[in-house]
């Protein structure tokens, strides 16, 4: 925030942005998490309800010692799937929330000064 | 300071901007003018990060930060005052000025600087922002936008809805703080008031820069034909 000695402010800046970092843009894909969080849960649920019927339907202890694994797996990719969606999911639910907020403060400002404007 | 090379953007595939280019140095003024749906606010966004451009270049300070995160560069000192003065209506002046503590400074440095430049302020401190003259109010975005420290100022309509005598003082204001060494680039539909302060002037029309070059000339050449669209 401060100066350096004999630098000024159009210094500062350049300085600033050269040290800025710049994200690569491949980096936040929202949308993109939001399906494979989806995905996920989806397929952590299919995975776990075929994994009981697998189970389910053997007397092969060894058999139902897989699936009792596959089905918790399932039941784990399903729980980070779920928390994938919840993240951005309402990220975007936040966003649009304080977008309206906003709009409908403004609103209510414009009617508290009567769309005043100066004279 | 900034410089915008060849910028194509625009909302959801369709194309806004078709190859801006335009360039403000430190302690210089560039008015953007042009008429309705021209892509001066939509320039404004790119310029400030917070649109990024399907093509084209973001020069800040000689680097490139096409793509960078607006949060970033507003720290750095790029500062937008958004149409409609952005400031929030059921907030008093003094804790919309405080709102920018995020930059680091102070409150009472905020304050300070705030009511130096604008002595109104400092006596309507406790009354809600929204209950201010719209001149009062965007003095309030400029007093917000000088606590930031701003090495870019980025302007959009500050003429809305304001008498020309309030927005001739504004407008002083912003020559005030382009001396100061800030680059000022301002988007205008009142091309008179803005080209009276402006050293440089672009005029934008359906996304391409028409004509740029000293504000002087602009306003003494084809400004009406440019907006009205005829050709000599």
């Amino acid at each position: 925030m401060s100066l350096a000695p004999g630098e000024t402010r159009a210094d500062r800046f350049v300085r600033e942005i050269a040290e800025l970092k710049i994200p690569d843009p491949a980096a936040g894909r929202p949308r993109l998490w939001l399906r494979v969080g989806v995905v996920l849960m989806i397929g952590g649920v299919v995975l776990a309800v075929a994994a009981y019927l697998v189970s389910h339907r053997t007397t092969s202890s060894l058999t139902q010692g897989d699936a009792v694994t596959i089905g918790l797996g399932g039941v784990t990719v399903s729980v980070v799937g779920a928390a994938l969606f919840i993240r951005y999911s309402l990220t975007s639910f936040l966003r649009f929330w304080l977008a309206r907020q906003s709009f409908d403060l403004a609103m209510l400002g414009d009617r508290l000064t009567g769309e005043r404007t100066d004279t | 300071m900034i410089e915008l090379i060849d910028i194509r953007a625009g909302y959801d595939g369709i194309a806004v901007l078709h190859g801006v280019r335009l360039q403000v140095a430190a302690g210089r003024i560039l008015a953007l003018l042009g008429p309705n749906g021209a892509g001066k606010s939509t320039t404004l966004r790119v310029a400030a990060g917070a649109l990024r451009p399907t093509s084209g270049t973001l020069v800040l300070g000689g680097r490139d930060v096409t793509g960078a995160d607006p949060r970033d560069l507003a720290r750095a000192g790029v500062c937008l005052i958004p149409e409609g003065r952005g400031v929030f209506p059921n907030l008093t002046v003094r804790d919309n000025l405080l709102m920018m503590t995020f930059t680091g400074r102070g409150r009472s440095e905020i304050e300070e600087i705030a009511y130096a430049r604008f002595p109104v302020l400092g006596r309507r401190r406790t009354q809600a922002a929204g209950t201010l003259s719209g001149g009062e109010q965007q003095m309030l975005a400029l007093a917000r936008a000088l606590a930031t420290d701003p090495a870019v100022l980025l302007i959009d309509e500050l003429s809305m809805g304001l008498a020309p005598v309030i927005l001739t003082k504004l407008y002083e204001h912003v020559a005030e703080i382009a001396r100061s060494g800030v680059a000022v680039l301002a988007v205008e539909q009142n091309a008179s008031a803005i080209l009276r302060i402006a050293d440089d002037a672009a005029v934008l029309v359906r996304g391409r820069v028409e004509r740029h070059g000293p504000a002087d000339d602009i306003l003494r050449g084809e400004l009406s034909a440019l907006y009205l669209g005829s050709s000599r």
